[in-house]
Protein backbone atom coordinates (compact mmCIF):
# COMPACT_ATOMS: atom_id res chain seq x y z
CA UNK A 1 0.00 0.00 0.00
CA UNK A 2 1.38 3.56 -0.81
CA UNK A 3 -1.42 5.51 -0.52
CA UNK A 4 -4.89 4.63 1.62
CA UNK A 5 -7.47 7.38 2.37
CA UNK A 6 -10.10 6.54 4.85
CA UNK A 7 -13.63 8.54 5.61
CA UNK A 8 -12.17 11.62 4.36
CA UNK A 9 -14.19 14.93 4.62
CA UNK A 10 -13.56 18.22 4.12
CA UNK A 11 -16.03 21.11 4.88
CA UNK A 12 -15.35 24.50 3.29
CA UNK A 13 -17.49 27.24 4.64
CA UNK A 14 -20.41 24.63 5.62
CA UNK A 15 -20.05 23.35 2.14
CA UNK A 16 -18.86 19.79 2.25
CA UNK A 17 -16.65 19.38 -0.71
CA UNK A 18 -15.04 15.94 -0.23
CA UNK A 19 -17.78 13.52 1.80
CA UNK A 20 -16.59 10.68 3.46
CA UNK A 21 -14.64 9.00 0.53
CA UNK A 22 -12.46 6.17 0.51
CA UNK A 23 -9.89 4.65 -1.38
CA UNK A 24 -6.57 2.83 -2.03
CA UNK A 25 -3.63 3.01 -4.68
CA UNK A 26 -0.76 0.65 -5.08
CA UNK A 27 2.96 0.70 -5.50
CA UNK A 28 3.38 1.10 -9.67
CA UNK A 29 -0.12 1.33 -9.92
CA UNK A 30 -1.82 4.69 -11.74
CA UNK A 31 -5.47 6.15 -10.26
CA UNK A 32 -7.24 8.22 -12.23
CA UNK A 33 -10.13 10.86 -10.34
CA UNK A 34 -12.79 11.92 -12.78
CA UNK A 35 -15.88 13.89 -12.57
CA UNK A 36 -17.01 17.35 -13.75
CA UNK A 37 -15.48 20.97 -12.77
CA UNK A 38 -15.82 21.40 -9.28
CA UNK A 39 -16.38 17.85 -8.16
CA UNK A 40 -13.74 17.86 -5.42
CA UNK A 41 -11.20 16.33 -7.58
CA UNK A 42 -8.26 18.88 -7.10
CA UNK A 43 -9.09 19.01 -3.31
CA UNK A 44 -8.33 15.25 -2.84
CA UNK A 45 -4.60 15.83 -4.01
CA UNK A 46 -4.30 18.62 -1.94
CA UNK A 47 -5.82 16.69 1.44
CA UNK A 48 -3.28 14.33 0.31
CA UNK A 49 -0.40 16.00 0.24
CA UNK A 50 -0.68 18.15 3.06
CA UNK A 51 -1.48 21.40 1.77
CA UNK A 52 -4.57 21.89 2.95
CA UNK A 53 -5.80 19.88 6.50
CA UNK A 54 -9.17 17.54 6.59
CA UNK A 55 -12.03 17.96 9.08
CA UNK A 56 -11.91 14.11 9.86
CA UNK A 57 -10.65 10.53 8.28
CA UNK A 58 -7.46 9.55 7.41
CA UNK A 59 -4.79 9.55 5.12
CA UNK A 60 -1.79 6.92 5.27
CA UNK A 61 0.90 7.00 3.04
CA UNK A 62 4.40 5.16 2.42
CA UNK A 63 7.56 7.00 4.19
CA UNK A 64 8.54 8.58 1.01
CA UNK A 65 8.29 11.38 -0.29
CA UNK A 66 5.43 13.02 -2.34
CA UNK A 67 5.80 14.83 -5.60
CA UNK A 68 3.11 16.62 -7.01
CA UNK A 69 2.54 18.18 -10.84
CA UNK A 70 0.56 21.63 -10.60
CA UNK A 71 -2.05 22.30 -13.62
CA UNK A 72 -0.17 25.45 -14.29
CA UNK A 73 3.42 23.49 -13.68
CA UNK A 74 3.58 26.48 -10.87
CA UNK A 75 7.48 26.53 -12.26
CA UNK A 76 9.34 29.06 -10.13
CA UNK A 77 9.40 32.05 -12.91
CA UNK A 78 12.35 33.91 -11.12
CA UNK A 79 14.45 31.22 -11.10
CA UNK A 80 16.24 29.21 -14.32
CA UNK A 81 15.25 25.36 -15.43
CA UNK A 82 17.95 24.22 -13.65
CA UNK A 83 17.10 25.68 -10.57
CA UNK A 84 13.71 24.92 -10.84
CA UNK A 85 14.32 21.25 -10.68
CA UNK A 86 17.39 21.45 -8.16
CA UNK A 87 15.31 23.17 -5.70
CA UNK A 88 14.26 20.74 -3.20
CA UNK A 89 18.06 19.54 -3.54
CA UNK A 90 19.26 22.80 -2.20
CA UNK A 91 16.35 24.04 -0.21
CA UNK A 92 15.83 20.98 1.82
CA UNK A 93 16.68 20.78 5.37
CA UNK A 94 17.44 16.86 4.78
CA UNK A 95 19.07 17.43 1.50
CA UNK A 96 20.99 20.79 1.68
CA UNK A 97 23.98 19.38 2.18
CA UNK A 98 23.82 15.68 0.96
CA UNK A 99 24.61 16.33 -3.06
CA UNK A 100 27.65 18.67 -4.00
CA UNK A 101 26.97 21.23 -7.02
CA UNK A 102 28.73 18.44 -9.62
CA UNK A 103 26.15 15.92 -8.18
CA UNK A 104 23.28 18.07 -8.14
CA UNK A 105 24.02 19.50 -12.21
CA UNK A 106 24.57 16.14 -13.18
CA UNK A 107 20.98 14.74 -11.35
CA UNK A 108 19.07 17.51 -12.90
CA UNK A 109 20.45 16.92 -16.60
CA UNK A 110 19.70 13.17 -16.10
CA UNK A 111 16.04 14.55 -15.31
CA UNK A 112 15.76 16.51 -17.72
CA UNK A 113 16.46 13.76 -20.06
CA UNK A 114 14.15 11.54 -18.78
CA UNK A 115 11.43 13.82 -19.70
CA UNK A 116 13.12 14.53 -23.39
CA UNK A 117 14.15 18.10 -22.38
CA UNK A 118 18.15 18.27 -22.53
CA UNK A 119 20.11 20.90 -22.32
CA UNK A 120 17.87 23.92 -21.54
CA UNK A 121 19.61 24.10 -18.11
CA UNK A 122 19.52 27.60 -18.22
CA UNK A 123 16.17 28.97 -19.72
CA UNK A 124 13.61 30.90 -17.65
CA UNK A 125 10.11 29.38 -17.65
CA UNK A 126 8.92 32.14 -19.59
CA UNK A 127 10.98 30.89 -22.42
CA UNK A 128 9.57 27.57 -22.72
CA UNK A 129 6.02 26.69 -24.62
CA UNK A 130 2.76 25.06 -21.76
CA UNK A 131 3.77 21.32 -23.28
CA UNK A 132 7.71 22.26 -22.18
CA UNK A 133 6.95 23.54 -18.70
CA UNK A 134 4.82 20.80 -18.14
CA UNK A 135 7.58 18.52 -18.71
CA UNK A 136 10.09 20.16 -16.77
CA UNK A 137 7.57 20.48 -13.78
CA UNK A 138 7.49 16.95 -14.15
CA UNK A 139 11.67 16.77 -13.85
CA UNK A 140 11.36 18.74 -10.71
CA UNK A 141 8.75 16.78 -9.13
CA UNK A 142 10.41 13.84 -9.78
CA UNK A 143 13.95 14.49 -8.63
CA UNK A 144 13.83 13.17 -5.40
CA UNK A 145 12.65 9.73 -6.54
CA UNK A 146 9.05 9.89 -4.90
CA UNK A 147 6.88 7.08 -3.91
CA UNK A 148 4.00 8.63 -4.82
CA UNK A 149 3.19 11.30 -7.64
CA UNK A 150 0.26 13.13 -8.00
CA UNK A 151 -1.01 15.04 -11.24
CA UNK A 152 -3.29 17.66 -11.31
CA UNK A 153 -4.56 18.01 -14.69
CA UNK A 154 -1.48 17.14 -16.06
CA UNK A 155 -2.94 17.50 -19.97
CA UNK A 156 -5.02 20.82 -19.35
CA UNK A 157 -5.07 23.47 -21.95
CA UNK A 158 -2.23 21.39 -24.67
CA UNK A 159 -2.77 20.50 -27.72
CA UNK A 160 -3.40 16.37 -28.19
CA UNK A 161 0.31 15.87 -29.38
CA UNK A 162 1.54 17.31 -26.34
CA UNK A 163 -1.09 15.42 -24.26
CA UNK A 164 0.00 12.80 -25.79
CA UNK A 165 3.88 13.26 -25.03
CA UNK A 166 2.83 14.40 -21.49
CA UNK A 167 0.41 10.73 -20.91
CA UNK A 168 3.23 8.72 -22.36
CA UNK A 169 5.84 10.22 -19.75
CA UNK A 170 3.04 9.37 -16.77
CA UNK A 171 3.23 6.29 -17.98
CA UNK A 172 6.86 6.04 -17.50
CA UNK A 173 7.67 7.27 -15.09
CA UNK A 174 5.22 5.38 -13.06
CA UNK A 175 7.43 2.21 -14.40
CA UNK A 176 10.77 3.89 -13.96
CA UNK A 177 9.86 4.69 -10.10
CA UNK A 178 7.32 2.38 -9.69
CA UNK A 179 5.20 5.17 -7.52
CA UNK A 180 2.27 5.05 -6.89
CA UNK A 181 0.52 7.90 -8.85
CA UNK A 182 -2.84 9.58 -8.87
CA UNK A 183 -3.60 11.66 -11.85
CA UNK A 184 -6.73 14.05 -11.57
CA UNK A 185 -8.11 14.68 -15.00
CA UNK A 186 -11.43 15.17 -17.08
CA UNK A 187 -9.94 14.41 -20.33
CA UNK A 188 -10.64 10.81 -21.75
CA UNK A 189 -7.32 10.43 -23.66
CA UNK A 190 -5.65 10.81 -20.13
CA UNK A 191 -7.73 8.48 -18.22
CA UNK A 192 -7.74 5.53 -20.76
CA UNK A 193 -4.06 5.65 -21.85
CA UNK A 194 -2.67 6.16 -18.48
CA UNK A 195 -5.23 4.90 -15.67
CA UNK A 196 -5.31 1.60 -14.16
CA UNK A 197 -8.10 2.36 -12.46
CA UNK A 198 -10.71 5.01 -11.98
CA UNK A 199 -12.93 7.26 -9.57
CA UNK A 200 -15.37 9.36 -10.45
CA UNK A 201 -16.44 11.96 -7.83
CA UNK A 202 -19.26 13.83 -8.00
CA UNK A 203 -20.75 16.36 -5.01
CA UNK A 204 -18.18 15.21 -3.01
CA UNK A 205 -18.43 11.12 -3.54
CA UNK A 206 -17.49 8.38 -4.95
CA UNK A 207 -19.79 7.61 -7.65
CA UNK A 208 -18.01 5.13 -9.90
CA UNK A 209 -14.82 2.61 -9.15
CA UNK A 210 -13.10 0.52 -11.64
CA UNK A 211 -11.17 0.25 -15.00
CA UNK A 212 -10.92 2.49 -17.75
CA UNK A 213 -13.23 -0.22 -19.57
CA UNK A 214 -15.76 -0.67 -17.26
CA UNK A 215 -15.78 3.46 -17.04
CA UNK A 216 -16.49 3.22 -21.05
CA UNK A 217 -19.07 0.55 -20.99
CA UNK A 218 -20.87 3.35 -19.88
CA UNK A 219 -23.45 0.33 -17.85
CA UNK A 220 -24.05 3.16 -14.82
CA UNK A 221 -25.92 6.63 -15.69
CA UNK A 222 -22.95 8.50 -13.83
CA UNK A 223 -20.31 6.75 -16.55
CA UNK A 224 -22.87 7.09 -19.34
CA UNK A 225 -23.13 11.05 -18.64
CA UNK A 226 -19.79 11.62 -18.13
CA UNK A 227 -18.77 10.06 -21.09
CA UNK A 228 -21.12 11.11 -23.44
CA UNK A 229 -20.38 14.58 -21.83
CA UNK A 230 -23.98 14.72 -21.61
CA UNK A 231 -25.90 17.38 -19.50
CA UNK A 232 -28.88 14.88 -18.98
CA UNK A 233 -28.57 12.65 -16.40
CA UNK A 234 -27.76 12.37 -12.01
CA UNK A 235 -24.63 14.97 -12.24
CA UNK A 236 -25.76 18.98 -12.20
CA UNK A 237 -23.55 20.86 -13.38
CA UNK A 238 -23.60 23.82 -10.80
CA UNK A 239 -24.90 27.69 -11.54
CA UNK B 1 -46.05 41.21 8.14
CA UNK B 2 -42.42 41.78 8.45
CA UNK B 3 -40.14 39.79 11.39
CA UNK B 4 -38.28 41.32 14.45
CA UNK B 5 -35.30 39.76 12.94
CA UNK B 6 -35.88 40.86 9.18
CA UNK B 7 -36.47 44.26 10.25
CA UNK B 8 -33.33 44.37 12.31
CA UNK B 9 -31.14 43.10 9.06
CA UNK B 10 -32.20 45.49 6.83
CA UNK B 11 -31.78 48.39 9.46
CA UNK B 12 -28.49 50.39 8.59
CA UNK B 13 -27.38 50.60 12.13
CA UNK B 14 -27.24 46.51 11.71
CA UNK B 15 -25.78 46.54 8.14
CA UNK B 16 -23.03 49.46 9.50
CA UNK B 17 -22.59 47.57 12.68
CA UNK B 18 -22.05 44.18 10.43
CA UNK B 19 -19.66 45.53 8.54
CA UNK B 20 -17.66 47.03 11.20
CA UNK B 21 -17.45 43.35 12.94
CA UNK B 22 -16.20 41.63 9.60
CA UNK B 23 -13.51 44.82 9.29
CA UNK B 24 -12.85 43.49 12.96
CA UNK B 25 -12.50 40.07 12.79
CA UNK B 26 -10.38 40.88 9.70
CA UNK B 27 -8.10 42.66 11.93
CA UNK B 28 -7.56 39.99 14.44
CA UNK B 29 -7.26 37.93 11.54
CA UNK B 30 -4.37 39.62 9.94
CA UNK B 31 -3.10 40.22 13.36
CA UNK B 32 -2.39 36.78 14.42
CA UNK B 33 -1.12 35.54 11.04
CA UNK B 34 1.43 38.24 11.36
CA UNK B 35 2.59 37.06 14.84
CA UNK B 36 2.47 33.85 13.84
CA UNK B 37 4.73 34.35 11.05
CA UNK B 38 7.03 36.69 12.72
CA UNK B 39 7.51 34.06 15.55
CA UNK B 40 8.54 31.47 12.67
CA UNK B 41 10.73 33.58 10.98
CA UNK B 42 12.69 34.90 14.64
CA UNK B 43 12.65 31.25 14.92
CA UNK B 44 14.39 30.71 11.78
CA UNK B 45 17.22 34.02 12.05
CA UNK B 46 17.76 32.99 15.48
CA UNK B 47 18.58 28.89 14.32
CA UNK B 48 21.07 30.66 11.41
CA UNK B 49 18.58 29.37 8.74
CA UNK B 50 19.08 32.09 6.31
CA UNK B 51 19.97 32.10 2.55
CA UNK B 52 22.97 34.24 2.29
CA UNK B 53 22.51 34.74 -1.63
CA UNK B 54 18.96 35.45 -1.12
CA UNK B 55 20.02 37.67 1.40
CA UNK B 56 22.30 39.83 -0.48
CA UNK B 57 19.49 40.13 -3.50
CA UNK B 58 16.62 41.33 -1.06
CA UNK B 59 19.28 43.52 0.39
CA UNK B 60 20.30 45.26 -3.09
CA UNK B 61 16.01 45.35 -3.44
CA UNK B 62 15.75 46.59 -0.27
CA UNK B 63 18.54 49.20 0.34
CA UNK B 64 19.58 49.89 -2.84
CA UNK B 65 16.92 50.35 -5.35
CA UNK B 66 14.95 51.91 -3.31
CA UNK B 67 17.35 54.96 -2.85
CA UNK B 68 16.57 57.18 -4.95
CA UNK B 69 12.79 57.37 -4.31
CA UNK B 70 13.67 57.61 -0.79
CA UNK B 71 16.40 60.24 -1.28
CA UNK B 72 13.66 62.28 -3.19
CA UNK B 73 10.83 62.07 -0.75
CA UNK B 74 12.99 63.05 2.64
CA UNK B 75 14.96 65.81 0.49
CA UNK B 76 11.76 67.15 -0.84
CA UNK B 77 10.19 66.85 2.55
CA UNK B 78 13.38 68.69 3.69
CA UNK B 79 13.07 71.19 1.50
CA UNK B 80 9.50 71.87 2.17
CA UNK B 81 9.69 72.34 6.12
CA UNK B 82 12.87 74.24 5.90
CA UNK B 83 11.14 76.63 3.34
CA UNK B 84 8.73 77.31 5.89
CA UNK B 85 10.30 77.75 9.07
CA UNK B 86 13.82 79.09 8.48
CA UNK B 87 12.48 82.42 6.95
CA UNK B 88 9.27 83.22 9.26
CA UNK B 89 12.38 81.93 12.49
CA UNK B 90 14.94 84.28 10.78
CA UNK B 91 12.50 86.78 11.11
CA UNK B 92 11.66 86.65 14.75
CA UNK B 93 15.01 86.30 16.05
CA UNK B 94 15.67 82.58 16.05
CA UNK B 95 18.06 82.32 13.18
CA UNK B 96 20.36 80.39 15.58
CA UNK B 97 18.05 77.86 16.26
CA UNK B 98 17.46 76.63 12.61
CA UNK B 99 19.87 74.03 12.26
CA UNK B 100 18.80 72.48 15.21
CA UNK B 101 15.29 72.58 14.98
CA UNK B 102 16.02 70.93 11.17
CA UNK B 103 18.23 68.24 12.59
CA UNK B 104 16.07 67.09 15.35
CA UNK B 105 13.22 67.13 12.88
CA UNK B 106 14.85 65.17 10.32
CA UNK B 107 16.93 63.03 12.79
CA UNK B 108 14.40 62.01 15.35
CA UNK B 109 11.16 61.87 12.54
CA UNK B 110 11.11 62.94 9.25
CA UNK B 111 13.96 60.31 7.64
CA UNK B 112 13.07 57.56 9.29
CA UNK B 113 8.57 58.01 8.87
CA UNK B 114 8.72 59.44 5.27
CA UNK B 115 11.98 56.85 3.96
CA UNK B 116 9.32 54.08 5.81
CA UNK B 117 6.35 55.43 3.99
CA UNK B 118 8.52 55.21 0.61
CA UNK B 119 9.75 51.76 1.10
CA UNK B 120 6.30 50.83 1.78
CA UNK B 121 5.03 52.14 -1.35
CA UNK B 122 8.25 50.64 -3.41
CA UNK B 123 9.26 47.67 -1.52
CA UNK B 124 6.40 46.83 0.67
CA UNK B 125 4.22 46.80 -2.53
CA UNK B 126 6.46 45.05 -4.84
CA UNK B 127 6.91 42.07 -1.84
CA UNK B 128 3.41 41.49 -1.30
CA UNK B 129 2.66 41.29 -5.23
CA UNK B 130 5.49 38.80 -5.90
CA UNK B 131 4.25 36.77 -2.98
CA UNK B 132 0.65 37.49 -3.87
CA UNK B 133 1.33 36.33 -7.55
CA UNK B 134 3.53 33.44 -6.20
CA UNK B 135 0.18 32.31 -3.99
CA UNK B 136 -2.49 32.45 -6.69
CA UNK B 137 -0.17 30.69 -9.21
CA UNK B 138 0.67 27.78 -7.00
CA UNK B 139 4.31 28.60 -6.90
CA UNK B 140 3.92 28.88 -2.86
CA UNK B 141 1.97 25.53 -2.69
CA UNK B 142 5.21 23.49 -5.06
CA UNK B 143 7.82 25.03 -2.12
CA UNK B 144 5.60 23.06 0.62
CA UNK B 145 4.91 20.02 -1.31
CA UNK B 146 8.97 19.74 -2.30
CA UNK B 147 9.35 19.49 1.33
CA UNK B 148 11.08 23.24 1.71
CA UNK B 149 9.92 25.06 4.26
CA UNK B 150 7.89 28.18 2.13
CA UNK B 151 8.18 30.71 5.28
CA UNK B 152 11.76 29.89 6.03
CA UNK B 153 12.87 30.72 2.13
CA UNK B 154 10.03 33.47 1.54
CA UNK B 155 10.10 35.39 4.40
CA UNK B 156 13.52 34.89 6.17
CA UNK B 157 15.56 36.41 3.98
CA UNK B 158 12.85 39.52 2.90
CA UNK B 159 12.62 40.61 6.61
CA UNK B 160 16.37 40.38 7.84
CA UNK B 161 16.93 42.32 4.61
CA UNK B 162 14.77 45.21 5.48
CA UNK B 163 16.05 45.04 8.95
CA UNK B 164 20.03 45.37 7.50
CA UNK B 165 18.69 47.84 5.03
CA UNK B 166 16.34 50.35 6.90
CA UNK B 167 18.85 52.17 8.93
CA UNK B 168 21.28 52.13 6.26
CA UNK B 169 18.80 54.06 3.61
CA UNK B 170 17.46 56.11 6.93
CA UNK B 171 21.27 57.33 7.55
CA UNK B 172 21.58 58.79 4.30
CA UNK B 173 18.29 60.22 3.75
CA UNK B 174 18.77 62.20 6.93
CA UNK B 175 21.69 63.61 5.99
CA UNK B 176 20.45 64.28 2.66
CA UNK B 177 17.77 65.83 4.62
CA UNK B 178 19.72 67.87 6.67
CA UNK B 179 22.10 69.51 4.01
CA UNK B 180 19.12 70.16 2.16
CA UNK B 181 17.67 72.03 4.73
CA UNK B 182 20.71 74.10 5.07
CA UNK B 183 20.65 74.53 1.09
CA UNK B 184 17.05 75.55 1.75
CA UNK B 185 17.51 77.78 4.15
CA UNK B 186 20.49 79.77 2.49
CA UNK B 187 18.26 80.14 -0.42
CA UNK B 188 14.87 81.49 1.35
CA UNK B 189 15.86 83.27 4.34
CA UNK B 190 19.59 84.10 3.86
CA UNK B 191 21.43 81.88 6.69
CA UNK B 192 24.23 80.92 6.34
CA UNK B 193 26.03 77.45 6.27
CA UNK B 194 27.93 78.07 9.03
CA UNK B 195 24.64 79.46 11.03
CA UNK B 196 22.85 76.33 10.27
CA UNK B 197 25.75 74.17 11.17
CA UNK B 198 26.83 75.48 14.39
CA UNK B 199 23.16 75.35 15.88
CA UNK B 200 22.62 71.38 14.28
CA UNK B 201 24.99 69.90 16.58
CA UNK B 202 23.11 71.26 19.57
CA UNK B 203 20.06 69.32 19.83
CA UNK B 204 21.61 66.36 18.51
CA UNK B 205 22.49 63.31 21.23
CA UNK B 206 23.46 60.11 20.61
CA UNK B 207 20.58 58.87 22.15
CA UNK B 208 19.02 60.27 18.96
CA UNK B 209 20.73 58.39 16.66
CA UNK B 210 20.51 55.01 18.58
CA UNK B 211 16.61 56.01 18.82
CA UNK B 212 16.57 56.49 14.79
CA UNK B 213 18.69 53.42 13.81
CA UNK B 214 16.14 50.64 16.33
CA UNK B 215 13.17 52.77 14.89
CA UNK B 216 14.82 52.26 11.43
CA UNK B 217 15.10 48.38 11.93
CA UNK B 218 11.51 48.24 13.58
CA UNK B 219 10.35 50.17 10.40
CA UNK B 220 12.58 47.81 7.92
CA UNK B 221 11.04 44.72 9.78
CA UNK B 222 7.32 45.93 9.96
CA UNK B 223 7.23 46.66 6.52
CA UNK B 224 8.88 43.45 4.96
CA UNK B 225 6.78 41.06 7.18
CA UNK B 226 2.89 42.68 7.11
CA UNK B 227 3.64 42.91 3.34
CA UNK B 228 5.52 39.58 2.93
CA UNK B 229 2.27 37.76 5.09
CA UNK B 230 -0.27 40.20 3.32
CA UNK B 231 1.22 38.11 -0.01
CA UNK B 232 1.58 35.04 1.21
CA UNK B 233 -2.34 34.63 2.59
CA UNK B 234 -3.71 36.28 -0.60
CA UNK B 235 -6.82 34.12 -3.00
CA UNK B 236 -8.77 34.29 -5.74
CA UNK B 237 -6.29 35.51 -9.03
CA UNK B 238 -5.64 39.28 -9.95
CA UNK B 239 -7.83 40.58 -7.79
CA UNK B 240 -6.87 38.67 -4.82
CA UNK B 241 -3.33 40.09 -5.86
CA UNK B 242 -4.07 43.58 -6.05
CA UNK B 243 -5.96 42.68 -2.76
CA UNK B 244 -3.59 41.76 -0.88
CA UNK B 245 -0.94 45.04 -2.33
CA UNK B 246 -3.27 47.16 -1.03
CA UNK B 247 -3.75 45.66 2.43
CA UNK B 248 0.21 45.29 2.28
CA UNK B 249 0.84 49.46 1.95
CA UNK B 250 -2.34 50.72 4.04
CA UNK B 251 -1.38 48.26 7.17
CA UNK B 252 2.60 49.11 7.13
CA UNK B 253 1.72 52.83 6.42
CA UNK B 254 -0.72 52.01 10.08
CA UNK B 255 1.85 49.59 11.55
CA UNK B 256 4.90 52.69 10.76
CA UNK B 257 2.44 55.40 12.51
CA UNK B 258 1.94 53.42 15.52
CA UNK B 259 5.58 52.12 15.96
CA UNK B 260 6.54 55.93 15.91
CA UNK B 261 4.10 56.78 18.66
CA UNK B 262 5.04 53.94 20.82
CA UNK B 263 8.97 55.51 19.74
CA UNK B 264 8.13 59.02 20.90
CA UNK B 265 5.90 57.51 24.34
CA UNK B 266 9.47 55.49 25.03
CA UNK B 267 11.85 57.33 24.33
CA UNK B 268 11.10 61.35 24.52
CA UNK B 269 7.69 61.49 26.98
Amino acid sequence: MSIEVKNLIKTFDERTVINDISFKVNDGEILAIVGFSGSGKSTVLKLICGLIPYDSGEVLTSNGDIAMVFQYSALFDSLNVADNISFALKERKDLRKKYTPEQIKKIVSEKLELVGLKGIENKFPSELSGGMQKRVSFARAIVTNPDIILYDEPTAGLDPMSSTLIEDYIVSLKRELNAASIVVTHQMSTITRTADRVIMLYDGKIVFEGTPTELLKQDTPYTKQFVTASLEGPMQMQA
Amino acid sequence: MISLQKYLKQSATYKVFSHFMLLFSDFLDTVGKIAQIGYHVLKCILRGEIDKKELITQCDRFGVSSLPITLSIVGMTSIIVASQVAHEMVKQGGSGFVGLLMTILIVREVGAIMSGFAITSMIGSSLASELATMRVTEQVDAIDVLGVDSIRYLFVPRVLSGMIMMPFVVIVASVVGVLLGAVTSDLFAGLTYRAYFDSAWLGLYMKDLGVCLLKAMTFGATISLISCTCGYFASGGAKGVGIATTKAVVWSFIAIVVWDMVFAILFFF
